[in-house]
């Protein structure tokens, strides 16, 4: 093991800061998005529905659209879309350095990355919809 | 009286590279205590087998040995406990130099580089007679540090940390916990300093709260709250940081 070199060196590449505050924030909100509402998401849309609890019409083609292609849409798409793929790939980057996989700066620019272009993609089609 | 088999891990760099188990018996009966076996071993059995001791009470943190794989104090594991032979071994993530006996210095290092101690430089300037004056503190504001103030620099938690196993220049459990104390502490003005180590990638950042530190800790200190309650001081402070340009 090394010796605890460095420590006390007060270099400005020793003290930088961490950027995973703004990881972990999402990771923290998008937590919070995969506990309360993706299970909603998934009790209203892939249970109550096909077992005809709730009638199939409740979303309809065009009732679906309008909710969709709206500022609740819009919020929707971030709870239950992106934030939620920000936690994953937190998830999945840190598993990796467990599990001694992987580059630390290429994991990250993968997981965040393919978080982002996910992310992007739901709010361009949002915006197409909506155009 | 009943005899429990021991198998304690030896290392005895002086003539052989390689670590190896040896086996004792060791009679017990309800209080004895893994550091009693150890002692036992030694006055009775072999008394080249080295290991650290001091006070038998889970106050100096000196005794710290892997137990079946879990690092524990010896004075306060029993013998009773364990159905089946015992395995001993020193304290993991840690360079062995000899037996059960591992090198603290680099968990010192990392102690020194938070600053654990009271720092306030107003004090000096403002008091020609300095350190005369007693330092005032109500209850309540003790309160916020009192749990983290338990440390006993036993190093368990470091043993139990993966993270620390993972990447030593890890700063660690009991090192960020006492940052976190003593910025809690009302007499203290040294946060700004503290803040800048805790904000490293190898600060509290490289902890995933996995929380086996604060299950391992035998004066229940909690560090694996102490780490997060910092990720949210560190968090803050970078956001206060970009507001504050």
């Amino acid at each position: 093991m090394n010796k605890g070199t460095s420590l006390n060196n007060d270099t400005s590449e020793n003290m930088k800061r961490s950027d995973e505050p703004i990881w972990w924030g999402l990771f923290s909100a998008g937590g919070v998005c995969f506990a309360v509402f993706v299970p909603a998401a998934i009790l209203f849309i892939a249970l109550l529905i096909p077992a005809g609890i709730i009638a199939p019409e409740a979303l309809s083609f065009d009732r679906a659209r309008s909710m969709l292609f709206s500022l609740p849409g819009l919020i929707f798409i971030g709870v239950v879309i992106c934030l939620p793929l920000f936690h994953a790939a937190h998830r999945i980057r840190h598993g990796l350095h467990d599990l001694k996989l992987g580059k630390e700066h290429l994991n990250k620019r993968v997981t965040y990355g393919g978080a982002a272009l996910l992310s992007a993609l739901a709010l361009v089609g949002f915006a197409v919809g909506i155009l | 009286m009943m005899t429990k088999k021991l198998s304690i891990q030896r290392y005895l760099p002086e003539q052989g590279n390689a670590p190896y188990w040896q086996d004792f018996d060791v009679p017990f009966d309800d209080s004895t205590s893994i550091l009693d076996a150890l002692n036992y071993v030694k006055e009775e059995l072999d008394g080249s087998l080295t290991y650290r001791w001091s006070c038998r009470m889970a106050i100096c943190g000196s005794c710290g040995v892997m137990i079946n794989n879990t690092p524990k104090l010896g004075c306060n594991s029993f013998l009773r406990e364990y159905e089946g032979p015992v395995k001993i071994a020193p304290l993991a993530h840690f360079p062995v130099e000899k037996d059960l006996i591992v090198d603290m210095e680099p968990f010192l290092d990392h102690l020194a580089a938070v600053q654990p101690y009271l720092i306030d430089d107003s004090r000096l300037i403002d008091d020609n007679e300095e350190g005369t004056q007693t330092y005032k503190q109500t209850p309540a504001q003790m309160e916020k540090y009192k749990q983290f103030a338990g440390c006993i620099n036993c190093g368990l938690c470091y043993s139990a940390c993966p993270q620390f196993g993972l990447n030593p220049e890890f700063l660690g459990p009991a090192a960020l916990t006492l940052a976190h104390r003593y910025n809690l502490d009302s007499r203290d003005q040294g946060k700004k300093q503290r803040m800048a180590q805790m904000s490293r990638e190898e600060g509290v950042w490289s902890c995933t709260f996995v929380g086996f530190c604060s299950a391992v800790c035998p004066k229940n200190v909690d560090p694996a709250a102490a780490v997060n309650q910092g990720k949210v001081e560190s968090a803050k402070d970078m956001l206060i940081g970009i507001f504050k340009g």
